[in-house]
């Protein structure tokens, strides 16, 4: 299957299903989760299904675009349901066989694997998906965001895309994966991903290894951390704050991937990424409290609001 | 007398981690029992012995099974205490109202009311005896099983949806049956019916819920919808299947018993499956192979039959009955190969740096705040090397070797390989430099330096593995004391007990004549100033600490009570001294003089609790035949050097001692006497010490 007939597949599936569908967030970050669709979605009382493709920057996960299975920006699919329905694992499970994958023929199990994001003071239990032994999803029952607790509890569910592209089509090579036809008045022109992105994944790869430019780096964390508190203290704007979190992050990365950043140094870099994002998730939620929009069940989102900072 | 029934309940859940599922099963168990135990709900009839409480686990299911439940629950007598019997009888000895009250709040007629005087009550009240008609199990229990449930511990808890319920995951049925009858308790919202769900596969196939008409059709009503809800029989299963699926590829299965047990419990209905992978990752070590296998995609290897090389399988459980269309077999064998390939990327990917060119890198990796790096660990650990290898090796070119292996040790910890599995470390390190022509000594003592990792773990194969292994935990407990770290109760995250296990645990094996007192002292010095305490405060503690691995130590050897403790008392600084004292005593541990010796020699140590007896003895003061006998045996012991025959003289005292406490009064009037009978007692306290100090023997 095409890279993009599973996105539309997937975007149909979740879309009948009451959801959302969203667009990815223009700013580097490492998963689906930091998307203020989720971030800011998972948080409070109102119901919030959405359902988008996120393009995953992971520098250190770079291979200059020559090993087959792992890369810089991967797609995720991300669908957040909130509250949690009952049917939940059933309805992934179909959301598979909207794939077109057969499951009285294959192996599927959920194995523990509970998702923790420490930039993000975020975390939640659940499993990995296991198809015939590969992971093709991550299922998390978010029990934190921001340091506040979840009430009710979303349900996260993380399609890794080329994978399962890889998989459902026996490739061996990412890059091999057809991601679409073009069709012209000459004729059909198939496109693969590699066309569309082995360069990129070169230069992204040599860029977070190899070129960088540490000192700026160093000092753009220190500018993005001081722009996001001048925002949100100065002004009460979480939205713009939070942008400048996920920029902080991203700086984070790079450093990272570029061995600049020592294990003791780290966990209070991290912390410092942490510290913002918690504060607009607070104050986020103190907004709506304020707005006190009517929920989509007629009642006040204020009256269910219950999460508190921990 | 009631009938019995068996009770059945199912906690029906979304995927619960393996790693709960034996615990959870043991908690309701014993949280039940105490229950019955508590409200009087009783197993079978008197007399009939008490069937075991059977447990179920699967990834979607808990269960509990009760045979021989009582129907009813046993009737219960309650002693009721009333007002004083001043206020419930009048003069005349007639009831009075409230006495009439009392006995009719009870339901007695008032002929029943007694009177006596309770503990602590002042005076004589009314008192009567209350026969209370047990009440249905079934009712019991659909009152207190919501109860038992949410108490349940739950390690890592969630919630779920609107709920503020916490439990380990979702919970979407249960099944609850006394005998034929549905308890119908309701937890967050789920009522129990009599009916649970198979398989999914099953489900998505049959979507009627699978009915379980009386408890003891439970395992053949879920066989029949794809689960084998017992954990020990799916595990036969599946090692049974491992051991065909090898034997059928000409070899055997690397045995894994932690993976076995995972495998049976992470399917409800067990199926290995042999997949294939490329000949050409078998270049991988073996250790690589095994691991990634492992760890990435829960999978056994096979091995040749003589366990050398391995075979290019592997052996995986899928959770369904079969692979009709191959894809189980063809997905497995996929993400394994997406593996390898990651995994010869960093094999190939570390080689191109000789594993020296890490030690720099060495110094970014923090080994603790105060004591430093992986660097200066390093530098630490090959001064140690150093001046240990100095006293168990003459060879100048073998001690230089034992140093290169010590900066060497713990470069593969920046390697990609250790990166990615973490367990290899020191197996990479030693891999590595084999591949580089290093000198075997050395890549092995990398390779073994640290083993061993538990008390199943064997010490390292080579001498200079074992001084690697001996100095790095050593460097790692010392410093670790000499900056307040020291293990306490409970309390050891940084497993210092296991590494000073190891390091006893190598010198009792290799029967080095080094001494812990020596060994710390080396390594504080090689800790030098980064030391936070004072250095004779950590000397301290160190020496309690190892002699505490030591006592263990003997215990782990299989030495009796009586054996470790006296000999232990008598000293531990020499671990083959040590050893040889304990065996030659274990030889004799079932003579009945020793018991007579322990006695005699508790009474010496009373003797001499209060008294500065010295050497300085006169024979010739000696006045009685029982002590003039004692001395010359004394006298023949005191020449005796090996440690048997030295315990079997000693044996001999067993009988003159007696004869000496029985006829001879040590503290007497004559001043010179006494000092002398005292000097005698010092010296065989000492003679006794040279072996175990015997007041303790008992």
């Amino acid at each position: 299957m095409h890279i993009q007939e599973l996105i539309l597949r997937l975007q149909r599936f979740w879309a009948d299903r009451g959801c959302l569908v969203g667009q990815p967030y223009d700013l580097e970050k490492g998963a689906g989760t930091m998307n203020p669709l989720t971030f800011f979605g998972a948080l409070g009382a109102k119901p919030w299904n959405v359902a988008y493709v996120e393009p995953s920057r992971r520098p250190a996960d770079g291979r200059y675009g020559e090993n087959p299975f792992r890369v810089y920006k991967h797609l995720q699919f991300q669908v957040i349901l909130k509250p949690s329905p009952a049917k939940v694992q059933d309805m992934y499970i179909e959301s598979l066989e909207a794939l077109g994958i057969d499951l009285s023929k294959h192996d599927l199990r959920f194995e523990e694997d509970n998702w923790e994001s420490p930039s993000l003071g975020a975390w939640g239990v659940g499993w990995q998906v296991v198809l015939d032994g590969m992971e093709i999803s991550q299922f998390t029952y978010f029990q934190q965001v921001g340091g506040l607790d979840c009430r009710p509890v979303s349900a996260e569910l993380t399609y890794g895309i080329e994978r399962i592209c890889m998989f459902l089509g026996g490739y061996d090579n990412m890059f091999d994966l057809v991601y679409g036809e073009v069709k012209t008045d000459d004729g059909i022109f198939p496109v693969t991903y590699g066309q569309m992105r082995q360069r990129e994944e070169f230069e992204l790869s040599a860029y977070s290894f190899d070129h960088a430019d540490l000192d700026l780096h160093r000092t753009l964390f220190e500018a993005f951390e001081k722009e996001g508190w001048r925002l949100l203290k100065d002004h009460g704007h979480f939205l713009s704050a939070y942008e400048q979190a996920l920029k902080m992050s991203h700086t984070f990365n790079v450093l990272d991937a570029r061995g600049a950043v020592s294990t003791t140094e780290r966990p209070g870099i991290i912390k410092r990424v942490r510290d913002m994002a918690c504060a607009c998730a607070k104050a986020y939620l103190e907004h709506e409290e304020g707005s006190s929009t009517a929920c989509a069940d007629g009642t006040d989102s204020k009256s269910k609001l219950q999460g508190g900072a921990k | 007398m009631s009938a019995t029934k068996t009770f059945l309940l199912e906690l029906h859940c979304e995927e619960i981690p393996a790693r709960f599922l034996g615990s959870l099963a043991q908690d309701f168990q014993s949280a039940f029992q105490n229950w019955c135990h508590q409200h009087h709900v009783g197993y079978l009839q008197e007399g009939e012995v008490q069937p075991e409480p059977e447990c179920f686990y699967s990834p979607r299911k808990l269960a509990w099974r009760y045979r021989g439940l009582m129907a009813i629950q046993s009737d219960q007598t309650e002693t009721q205490v009333g007002p004083p019997q001043r206020m419930c009888v009048d003069e005349s000895g007639k009831p009075t109202i409230q006495g009439e009250k009392f006995a009719e709040k009870w339901g007695v007629p008032f002929s029943a009311v007694r009177f006596e005087q309770p503990a602590g009550k002042k005076e004589p009240c009314a008192v009567v005896t209350v026969t209370k008609a047990g009440r249905p199990t079934v009712e019991l229990l659909q009152e207190a099983l919501p109860g038992l449930i949410k108490g349940l511990h739950v390690p890592k808890a969630m919630r779920w949806g609107h709920s503020e319920f916490e439990f380990v995951r979702p919970i979407r049925n249960i099944l609850c049956l006394f005998g034929e009858q549905v308890v119908p308790i309701t937890v967050d919202g789920v009522t129990a019916t009599n009916t649970t769900w198979g398989h999914r596969l099953h489900h998505r196939q049959h979507p009627e819920a699978v009915k379980v008409a009386t408890p003891e059709a439970y395992e053949a009503a879920l066989e029949t919808a794809g689960v084998v809800v017992s954990v020990d029989v799916r595990r036969a299963r599946i090692a049974q299947q491992l051991d065909h699926l090898a034997a059928e590829a000409g070899g055997r299965v690397v045995a894994d018993a932690e993976l076995l047990d995972t495998l049976a419990e992470i399917v409800e209905f067990p199926k290995i499956v042999r997949g294939d992978f490329p000949a050409a990752f078998l270049e991988l070590p073996k250790e690589v192979l095994v691991t990634s296998l492992r760890e990435h995609q829960k999978s056994f290897c096979i091995e040749k039959p003589d366990g050398t090389d391995l075979l290019p399988f592997f052996l995986t459980a899928a959770n369904r009955m079969d692979d009709p269309a191959g894809f189980v077999k063809a997905g497995n064998e996929w993400v394994l190969k997406a593996r390898l390939y990651d995994a010869r990327f960093f094999f190939a990917e570390d080689r191109k740096l000789p594993l020296a060119g890490r030690t720099e890198k060495l110094k970014a990796l923090t080994f603790q705040r105060e004591l430093g790096s992986y660097f200066d660990k390093t530098e630490r650990v090959a001064q140690l090397v150093e001046t240990l290898a100095g006293r168990l090796s003459q060879d100048a070119a073998h001690r230089a070797r034992a140093v290169q292996a010590a900066r060497l040790a713990k470069c593969d910890l920046r390697t990609l390989m250790v990166g990615e599995f973490p367990e290899l470390q020191g197996i990479m390190g030693g891999e590595y430099l084999k591949r580089e022509g290093a000198h075997e000594e050395v890549w092995k003592a990398v390779k073994e330096h640290y083993q061993p990792a538990g008390a199943d773990d064997a010490i390292p194969g080579t001498p200079m593995g074992c001084l690697l292994s001996l100095c790095d935990k050593l460097d790692t407990v010392a410093g670790c004391f000499s900056v307040g770290l020291i293990p306490s109760g409970s309390k050891d995250p940084l497993a210092l007990r296991r590494a000073g296990q190891g390091i006893v645990r190598i010198l009792w094996e290799r029967g080095w004549a080094l001494t812990p007192a020596d060994l710390a002292a080396a390594a504080l010095g090689a800790v030098g100033a980064k030391a936070t305490k004072p250095a004779a405060e950590t000397t301290e503690a160190l020496l309690a600490f190892f002699k505490d691995r030591v006592g263990y130590q003997l215990e782990l050897a299989g030495y009796a009570g009586s054996v470790r403790r006296s000999a232990l008392a008598a000293g531990w600084a020499d671990l083959a001294d040590l050893r040889a004292r304990c065996e030659a005593l274990s030889a004799f541990a079932e003579d009945a003089r020793f018991a007579s010796l322990a006695q005699s020699a508790k009474r010496i140590g009373n003797i001499l609790k209060d008294e500065t007896a010295d050497g300085g003895f006169d024979e010739g003061l000696l006045a009685q035949a029982e002590e003039k006998v004692l001395a010359q045996q004394l006298a023949k012991v005191e020449a005796v050097a090996d440690q048997k025959a030295l315990l079997a003289a000693l044996a001999d005292l067993a009988a003159p001692l007696e004869a000496f406490f029985n006829a001879v009064m040590v503290k007497c009037e004559d001043a010179a006497l006494r000092a002398a009978r005292l000097s005698l007692l010092h010296r065989l306290r000492q003679a006794f010490l040279r072996v175990a100090d015997f007041s303790l023997w008992q």
